[in-house]
C-alpha cells in the first residue's frame, strides 16, 4: 500500500462523506445543508464535520428539533430553486415528518406532471449497534414502499463518496441511509475498501456491486451487512463453498440484472436484509430475480431478515433478531448441501 | 425556623438518584449497557421536586433522559436498574431498555423521540377528565423539545380543553450541541404560555426548595381545573449528551465551572449547614446512598439475560405469526 492509499485508508467514514459534501458545495452553491448538530458540532457521527466553518451558518444550518419544519423547509427550498441536503439524525425519527417526505418531496414531482423537480437528500443514519426499538432500525423497505423515492445505502467509504455526490447532483428526492456501525469505522476496517479518490467523483444510482466472486451461491445485500456477508463467505470458504457476494448499494433503483446474472451462474440465491422481513427487499429481489430468469433458473432461493420484531435492547435478544454471521453462514451451509 | 428535617429528605432524594444514575455509569463500564444511555446527573434537584409534587395516581410521561422522572414516580429502583442493565428482571423484561421503560400500573412511561412524549401525556389528562378523576398527567421535554410541532399542538389542545397537564420543561440549555438562546425565539419556554392562554412558571431548577414550590404549585393549577401550567426548569447537564459524547461544542473548562457553580447537591448541602445541620452528617448521607446503589447493582448484574429464545415474544397480545420466527 501507498503511504497516500495509507492515508486516505486511516480516515474515518464520516470524513469521508463530509469531504464529498464539501466538494458538491464548492462546485454548487445552490447546495444547503439543514439538521440537528450538523453545523457547530459536525454531526453526530462527525459526517458533516467542518462544513460550518467553510460554508458558513447559513448553508449549513444548526436546526432546532423541528423536523417538521425543516423537512418541509427542504421541499420549500428545492421548489424555490435549491438543493437541501436535510438532515434527519437517526432514520426513526423520521416519523416526526414522514408527511413531508412521502406526501411531498415523493410524489411532486409526479403530481406536477413532471413540472416541479425535488432534488432533495434526504440524509440519516440506521442500523442496529444496541439502542433498542426506537433507534435501530433500517427502514429502507419502508421507503422502497413508497413510490418516488429513491434509496440509497451504501457499505464502503468509496461509495459512500460516490453515491453522495450523485445524490446531490440528482433531481429526484433520495433518502440516503448511513449505518451507524459503518460511521464508527475507518477505511482499512472494512474488509472491502476501494480507493477513494480525493477529487470528486460520482457512482451512478442503481448499479450494484460484485465485491467477492463466487460460484456456489449468490449471496445479495447491502450497507453493514455487505461486510458481515464477507466474513461469513470467507468463513464458509475454508469449506470448499464459493460465494459471490453483491452490494446492492441502492434499493432504488434496484439492479435485479446482476442479482440475475449471478444467481443464473451459481444456481443458488440468499438475500440478506437487516430490515424487517415482511413486505420488504428479500421478498422484492427474490421476485424479481424470478421474474427474469424463470423458476428454472434457480435450484434455490432464501433469505434471511430481522423477523417482524421490535429491536429488543438487551444484547441477548438482539443478537437472536439480527442477521449476524453465525445465522449467514448456516444458511449458505444448508443452501450448498442441497442441491 | 427551616424545617431541617424536610431538608434533608429532599437532601437524600437528590442523592440517591444521583447515586443511581452513577450506578448506570459503572454498568456501563462494566458493559452490561450495549446501547446509548443519557444520564441526568446535575438535574436532582427537579426529580425530587416532582416526587414531592406527584399523587398516587398522576401519570408521568419522560423522555430519553428518564431516570430521575421514573424514580420520583415510584417505580421500582431494582426493576428500573435491571431494564437499563438488559436483564430479565428488568421493569419490561429488558426488551426497553433505558429509553423505552414502562410501568403502566403506575402511569409512568418514557419515549426516545424527542417531543413525543407530550401527547402521549396529553392522552393521559384527557382520559383523567373524562373519568373526573382529580389526577393530573406531567409531559417532560428538554429545552430542545420544545422547539417541536409536538409540544405547540399538545398545548393548544390542551389548554382549549383547560385539561390537567403539566409540561415540565427541563431547560439545561443544551439540546446534544445546539444552544437554546441560538435557536429559541423566546428567552424562555414559560413565556410561550401566555400565548396559549395556559400559566407559565419559570424556576431555578438547581434550587431545590425553590422547583419544589413551584412544582407543588403547578400541580395544584392543574389539578382544580384551571388549565395546563408549563413549568420551566433551568439546570446544567453535567455530563455528554449521552455516555462517549465527545462535547465538541463546550469545553472541559466550561463543564467543571457548570459543575462547580450549579451543582443541586452541593448547593443544598450548603443551605443545610447553614441551618446548622453537620457535614459530616450530609457526608453519611451521601455515602449510604451510593452504597446503597452499588450494593443493587451488584445484585443486578447478577441476574439472567432474557433467553434469546424469547426474543419474539410479545409483539402481538394475541398468538400471531410473527415472519421470521424460524431464522
Ligand atoms: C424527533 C427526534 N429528533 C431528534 C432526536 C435525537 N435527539 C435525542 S435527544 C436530543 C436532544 C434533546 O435535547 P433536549 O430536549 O433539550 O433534552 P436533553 O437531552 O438536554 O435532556 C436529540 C436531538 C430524537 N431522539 N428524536
Amino acid at each position: 500500500m501507498s503511504d497516500r492509499r495509507n492515508d486516505r485508508m486511516a480516515m474515518g467514514l464520516p470524513a469521508v462523506i463530509a469531504e464529498s459534501i464539501a466538494l458538491e458545495m464548492e462546485r454548487d452553491d445552490t447546495i444547503v445543508c439543514i439538521g440537528e448538530d450538523i453545523g457547530k458540532a459536525g454531526g453526530v457521527f462527525g459526517a458533516t464535520a467542518g462544513l460550518q466553518e467553510r460554508f458558513g451558518a447559513d448553508r449549513v444550518l444548526d436546526a432546532p428539533i423541528s423536523e417538521m419544519a425543516f423537512t418541509g423547509m427542504g421541499v420549500g427550498l428545492a421548489q424555490a430553486g435549491m438543493r437541501p441536503l436535510i438532515e434527519i439524525m437517526f432514520v426513526d425519527f423520521i416519523g416526526v415528518c414522514l408527511e413531508q417526505v412521502y406526501n411531498a418531496a415523493a410524489k411532486i414531482h409526479y403530481m406536477s406532471g413532471g413540472r416541479q423537480r425535488m432534488p432533495i437528500v434526504f440524509k440519516t443514519a440506521g442500523g442496529n449497534i444496541g439502542s433498542a426499538a426506537q433507534h435501530s432500525q433500517c427502514l429502507w423497505g419502508l421507503f422502497a414502499h413508497l413510490p418516488g423515492l429513491k434509496v440509497v445505502a451504501p457499505c464502503n467509504p468509496h461509495d459512500h463518496k460516490g453515491l453522495m455526490a450523485a445524490a446531490l447532483r440528482s433531481d429526484d428526492p433520495i433518502v440516503f441511509i448511513e449505518h451507524k456501525a459503518l460511521l464508527l469505522q475507518k477505511g482499512r476496517d472494512f474488509r472491502h475498501h476501494p480507493d477513494i479518490p480525493d477529487r470528486a467523483y460520482t457512482i451512478p444510482l442503481g448499479e450494484a456491486a460484485v465485491v467477492r466472486q463466487g460460484s456456489d451461491v449468490t449471496l445479495a445485500t447491502l450497507s453493514a451487512t455487505v461486510e458481515t456477508a464477507l466474513e461469513a463467505a470467507e468463513i464458509v470458504a475454508d469449506e470448499g463453498i464459493s460465494v459471490e457476494v453483491i452490494d446492492l448499494r441502492s434499493v432504488v433503483p434496484l439492479d435485479t440484472p446482476t442479482v440475475a446474472r449471478s444467481a443464473a451462474r451459481t444456481g443458488r440465491l440468499l438475500v440478506v436484509d437487516e430490515d424487517y422481513l415482511s413486505y420488504g427487499l428479500t421478498a422484492e429481489l427474490s421476485m424479481r430475480v424470478i421474474e427474469q430468469i424463470g423458476l428454472d433458473g434457480l435450484r434455490q432461493i432464501d433469505r434471511l431478515a430481522l423477523p417482524d420484531v421490535p429491536i429488543p435492547a438487551a444484547l441477548s435478544l438482539e443478537q437472536a433478531v439480527v442477521p449476524g454471521t453465525d445465522a449467514i453462514t448456516a444458511k449458505l451451509r444448508a443452501m450448498a448441501q442441497g442441491n | 425556623m427551616p424545617d431541617t428535617a424536610k431538608m434533608l429528605d429532599r437532601y437524600r432524594r437528590m442523592g440517591a438518584m444521583r447515586a443511581f444514575d452513577e450506578a448506570c455509569l459503572d454498568a456501563l463500564r462494566r458493559k452490561a449497557i450495549h446501547g446509548e444511555l443519557h444520564v441526568g446527573l446535575g438535574q436532582e434537584a427537579i426529580g425530587a421536586a416532582m416526587f414531592e409534587a406527584l399523587q398516587p395516581g398522576d401519570a408521568v410521561v419522560s423522555t430519553h433522559r428518564n431516570h430521575f422522572h421514573a424514580l420520583a414516580k415510584g417505580v421500582d429502583p431494582r426493576a428500573l436498574l435491571a431494564e437499563i442493565c438488559e436483564r430479565e428482571t428488568g421493569l419490561c423484561g429488558g426488551r426497553g431498555g433505558h429509553m423505552h421503560p414502562f410501568d403502566p400500573e403506575n402511569h409512568f412511561s418514557a419515549t426516545g423521540i424527542v417531543g413525543a412524549s407530550l401527547p402521549v401525556a396529553l392522552g393521559y389528562a384527557h382520559a383523567f377528565a373524562l373519568r373526573g378523576e382529580d389526577h393530573v398527567a406531567v409531559g417532560v421535554t428538554g429545552d430542545g423539545g420544545s422547539h417541536s410541532g409536538a409540544f405547540h399542538e399538545t398545548m393548544v389542545m390542551a389548554s382549549a380543553r383547560d385539561l390537567p397537564l403539566v409540561v415540565l420543561v427541563e431547560n439545561n440549555a443544551l439540546a446534544i450541541s445546539v444552544d437554546f438562546a441560538a435557536v429559541s425565539p423566546t428567552s424562555t419556554v414559560a413565556e410561550r404560555a401566555s400565548a396559549y392562554d395556559a400559566l407559565g412558571l419559570h424556576v431555578d431548577g438547581t434550587d431545590v426548595d425553590a422547583v419544589t414550590a413551584q412544582f407543588c404549585h403547578a400541580m395544584d393549577h392543574a389539578r382544580s381545573g384551571q388549565g395546563p401550567v408549563i413549568i420551566e426548569a433551568t439546570c446544567c447537564r453535567f455530563r455528554g449528551h449521552f455516555e462517549g459524547d465527545p462535547e465538541h461544542y463546550r469545553s472541559r473548562d466550561e463543564r467543571n465551572r457548570l459543575r462547580a457553580e450549579f451543582d443541586p447537591i452541593a448547593l443544598y448541602a450548603d443551605r443545610l449547614t447553614e441551618a446548622g445541620v453537620a457535614r459530616e452528617d450530609l457526608d453519611a448521607i451521601i455515602k449510604s446512598e451510593k452504597a446503597a446503589a452499588k450494593a443493587m447493582l451488584a445484585e443486578v448484574l447478577a441476574d439472567p439475560l432474557p433467553d434469546p429464545a424469547d426474543a419474539l415474544a410479545h409483539v402481538f397480545v394475541d398468538d400471531v405469526f410473527v415472519a421470521g420466527a424460524a431464522a
